[in-house]
């Protein structure tokens, strides 16, 4: 689906088409969102409930008031057996536009071979729960989200943050503003914890223009999801790109 | 803006008067006294109430104390609204004082965000602001200012400096001629009910 829409954003119909698509080929890989709309009207969110196993290490709390960079006491492990790490490291690239300093992160891990120094803590159940909304201030796709252990127990911000893969955690330190949020939900009322949108659209620019100057179609709201959803354990399995345009047949070579 | 300073400092010396009264199920050690303060509008309950929490926390054991939170005929407050906005929203009809309930236990996290420090409250207030000069000037003006700036900002309305904040926020109020104007006039609108009501 090719967007018209500048590089300034994403405005409401195009964000209620992205998520269209993507609720479509969610529905063939049985992978869960669903449409949450606003009575009678096209607004509304995509929402995904999803187990997790996690460690969550309470010895690791990071004050992410800002301490945490010079020590790096035990890190939590982020168990997730399917998750392959070249989405991670792929995403986390976009994200960042600063590939040297995440390959660095990548290449320590890679002593360990890509395994954490395993804490003292202890795996658990959660119950997670992510709503993708649009930011009409910012004119970009929010995911907000939330967990539970599965007595029904809010997870605190600190336990939240020790379950995000170190590999992440450093990057949104550094800048409050772009990091993990206790927020009020703007059509619940309540509570979420929310990425901050507010450094979206400059890794989303390249992404755009890269797919504009390749005549090629992109699901704004699938791509952003692809970047962000791994920092907060949303797997995006990589068959919705393969899905989106099946290989052209061999042709004079022309972009279409 | 010069002819609107008086304006300005009306809006930003408003006063609410509050008796803070401690909720009857707390553990005390001996009677609470009520609480009385002049809440400031323009700022956030949990900036301004260190001192209802040591007045309460004078009546009760450590242990017995947690995170505090506040209520209204019921209804839990928002930290993260400004006080003006809670008042209007929730008590605007009622006689003054304004009459809210202070609690330390039983947490409402399915309502309340947690407030566990000011610089969770400073963060809320820039990311306020920061959205707010995206609607207006795109963003360039807070972007164009520097942290100390920002840290400035925070500080006037952390400490009531009418003429500190406004050295910084007058930046973010000035009317760009060149370019036209402002975008946006940014206003927020705040409703006690919202369009869902989930069930969880």
């Amino acid at each position: 689906m090719m967007h018209e829409m500048s590089m300034c954003g994403l405005d409401e119909k195009n964000f209620y088409c992205c998520c269209q698509l993507l609720l479509q080929q969610s529905e063939q890989l049985r992978d869960g969102w669903s449409w949450e709309a606003v009575q009678g009207s096209e607004e509304g969110y995509l929402k995904k409930t999803a187990l997790r196993s996690v460690v969550i290490d309470s010895s690791s709390v990071w004050d992410h008031e800002g301490c945490g960079s010079d020590s790096e006491p035990h890190t939590s492990c982020h168990s997730q057996p399917d998750q392959p790490d070249e989405e991670e490291e792929q995403a986390a690239a976009v994200a960042s536009g600063d590939t040297d300093s995440i390959k660095g992160d990548i290449d320590d891990e890679d002593e360990d071979d890509g395994v954490c120094a395993v804490s003292e803590g202890s795996s658990q159940m959660l119950q997670y729960e992510y709503h993708i909304l649009l930011s009409c201030s910012y004119s970009t796709p929010v995911l907000y989200f939330r967990a539970f252990t599965l007595e029904g127990r809010s997870l605190s911000l600190e336990e939240v943050w020790s379950s995000v893969h170190p590999n992440f955690r450093l990057r949104l330190q550094n800048s409050p503003l772009n990091t993990i949020t206790l927020q009020e939900h703007p059509l619940l009322g309540q509570p979420f914890f929310m990425l901050h949108p507010c450094r979206t659209e400059e890794f989303m620019r390249p992404v755009l223009q890269a797919a504009q100057d390749q005549h090629r179609p992109v699901n704004y709201v699938l791509s952003w999801l692809s970047v962000v959803g791994p920092v907060v354990g949303l797997d995006v399995p990589l068959q919705y790109s393969t899905q989106l345009h099946p290989a052209p047949p061999p042709s004079s070579g022309k972009p279409d | 803006m010069a002819d609107d300073k008086d304006v300005l400092r009306d809006v930003w010396f408003g006063r609410i008067p509050t008796c803070f009264i401690l909720n009857q199920d707390e553990v005390t050690e001996r009677e609470a006294e009520p609480y009385y303060l002049l809440l400031p509008r323009v700022s956030y309950l949990t900036l301004v109430t260190d001192k209802v929490r040591k007045h309460f926390h004078k009546v009760m054991r450590t242990e017995d104390a947690e995170e505090m939170w506040f209520e209204y005929e019921g209804t839990p407050l928002k930290w993260h609204y400004p006080i003006g906005v809670l008042f209007d929203l929730h008590a605007s009809n009622t006689v003054l004082p304004w009459s809210i309930t202070v609690h330390f236990k039983n947490f409402p996290d399915r309502d309340l965000l947690h407030c566990p420090s000011n610089s969770v409250i400073e963060a809320h207030f820039m990311s306020s602001i920061k959205e707010a000069d995206v609607l207006k000037h795109k963003s360039q003006v807070v972007n164009d200012m520097q942290k100390k700036d920002h840290k400035q900002l925070w500080m006037g309305l952390q400490n009531d400096k009418f003429d500190q904040f406004w050295a910084m926020n007058r930046k973010l109020m000035e009317y760009p001629t060149e370019e036209g104007g402002f975008r946006c006039i940014p206003f927020r609108i705040y409703q006690v009910t919202f369009l869902f009501s989930s069930c969880v």
